[in-house]
């Protein structure tokens, strides 16, 4: 083989060598899932859990989210035909898709609570404004979750997906309050929240999910 | 007269567009947050992450089963480990060298447990047995294979995964110029093993 012609299989070698296939990145991901997240040694009591990092109580109901997806409980129905013997792993997991629904369920109306609460609590239109370093903190962290959500398969529900990309609109202004703070940005925010009926349907959206528990 | 809501959602459009950037869910909140247990920032994170990784540990494996429990062991060491990220390297780079960590042990066992079936296997195979000519295909991955770790490794990452010498630097934990000399050292080792190729 010729100089040239070596060159040309260096040039070729990422197409030649070990070309990878796609990345199964859903099975990866329930593996790695399971060793990290549900490894009962690194899982401390459910209580001090929540209380050492409330936002695990979001996160783990966020990927249920993402299990109800993958479960469909609708598949687990009941067909008219009798469960087979084997079907008791079937009602363990309807069982667990129950639990994941309820955990998934407290912990959007938890998010929705807390957007709604800085809503309601924003500073009037006219309020002459020493900018209002909180409120933009903790929309900005309200944001990550929005965006998480948005990512997730909660999204899937038209209704809550655009009251999502409304929120994301919101809170990414007020997230802006912290450097800069000025009688039009709060105008702008309110008509958004006003004009996009957002809090009402925040509302709406939290006692859906409250009559549903 | 203009539709008042018309205009607004073009200016916050335009406002968005300006501000949005600054509040991505960026890489070092989620990683607080996989440490606090989050598996939606933990999925995140690796959706960043794990094409790349998969793509390495193919790459170096060739074998699909392979390289999916490479990618799968690297992720579940850092998830493990995220706390000792201390962020004074990209989280990739941090990543990359958990990843070339767990594919070298493996590499080494494999040699450990090679090595001891062919000692076995060795009176099973006649001695005589017809071999075919093997094609250039063939000939790249033994000469690739061939390779000592480094030289590997090296070459598989800037020749075939795309990776810079300035990465590769700083994945493996060298100067550049090593990682440049290795390179260099690996294709000469490869154009001798390939120059006695005929086609």
């Amino acid at each position: 083989m010729d100089e040239k012609r070596f060159d040309e299989v260096l040039r070729d070698l990422p197409r030649s060598f070990n070309p990878p296939a796609q990345p199964p990145l859903d099975d990866m991901w329930a593996v790695i899932e399971d060793a990290h997240f549900n490894a009962p040694a690194s899982v401390p009591s459910h209580r001090r859990m929540i209380r050492q990092a409330p936002w695990l109580a979001a996160a783990a109901a966020l990927v249920i989210g993402i299990g109800i997806g993958r479960y469909n409980p609708r598949s687990a129905k009941t067909s008219d035909n009798p469960p087979p013997p084997m079907m008791a792993s079937a009602r363990e997991l309807a069982s667990d898709t129950s639990a994941v629904v309820d955990a998934y369920r407290d912990q959007t109306s938890h998010y929705l609570g807390q957007a709604a609460a800085l809503l309601i609590s924003l500073p009037a239109k006219d309020a002459s404004g020493t900018a209002d370093a909180r409120f933009a903190g903790k929309a900005a962290e309200l944001l990550v979750t929005t965006r998480l959500l948005m990512d997730s398969p909660a999204a899937q529900d038209p209704k809550l997906r655009s009251l999502l990309d409304d929120l994301e609109l919101v809170l990414v202004q007020i997230a802006r309050l912290r450097s800069e703070r000025s009688r039009s940005d709060l105008d702008l925010i309110h008509q958004a929240v006003e004009q996009g009926d957002v809090l009402s349907r925040l509302n709406s959206a939290v006692a859906t999910n409250q009559s549903s528990e | 007269m203009s539709d008042p809501r018309v205009e607004l959602n073009s200016k916050w459009s335009r406002r968005r567009t300006a501000v949005d950037n600054d509040h991505r869910v960026n890489e070092s909140q989620l990683i607080a947050r996989v440490i606090a247990g989050d598996r939606v920032a933990g999925r995140a994170l690796y959706d960043t992450h794990a094409p790349r990784v998969y793509s390495l540990a193919y790459r170096m494996s060739g074998d699909p089963e392979r390289a999916r429990d490479f990618t799968q062991d690297t992720f579940i060491r850092a998830f493990a480990r995220l706390s000792q990220f201390r962020g004074d390297a990209a989280f990739s780079t941090w990543l990359h060298r958990i990843v070339v960590t767990v594919i070298s042990n493996a590499r080494r066992s494999d040699v450990r447990f090679a090595r001891e079936v062919e000692l076995d296997e060795a009176n099973l195979i006649e001695a005589n047995a017809p071999e075919a000519e093997p094609d250039l295909k063939e000939c790249i991955a033994r000469a690739v294979e061939n390779l000592s770790e480094v030289y590997r490794t090296t070459l598989i990452m800037h020749d075939i995964e795309g990776y810079t010498h300035a990465e590769i630097a700083e994945i493996l934990g060298v100067p550049e110029g090593t990682s440049k000399s290795r390179l260099s050292a690996a294709r000469g080792q490869l154009r001798q093993e390939l120059a006695a190729f005929k086609e």
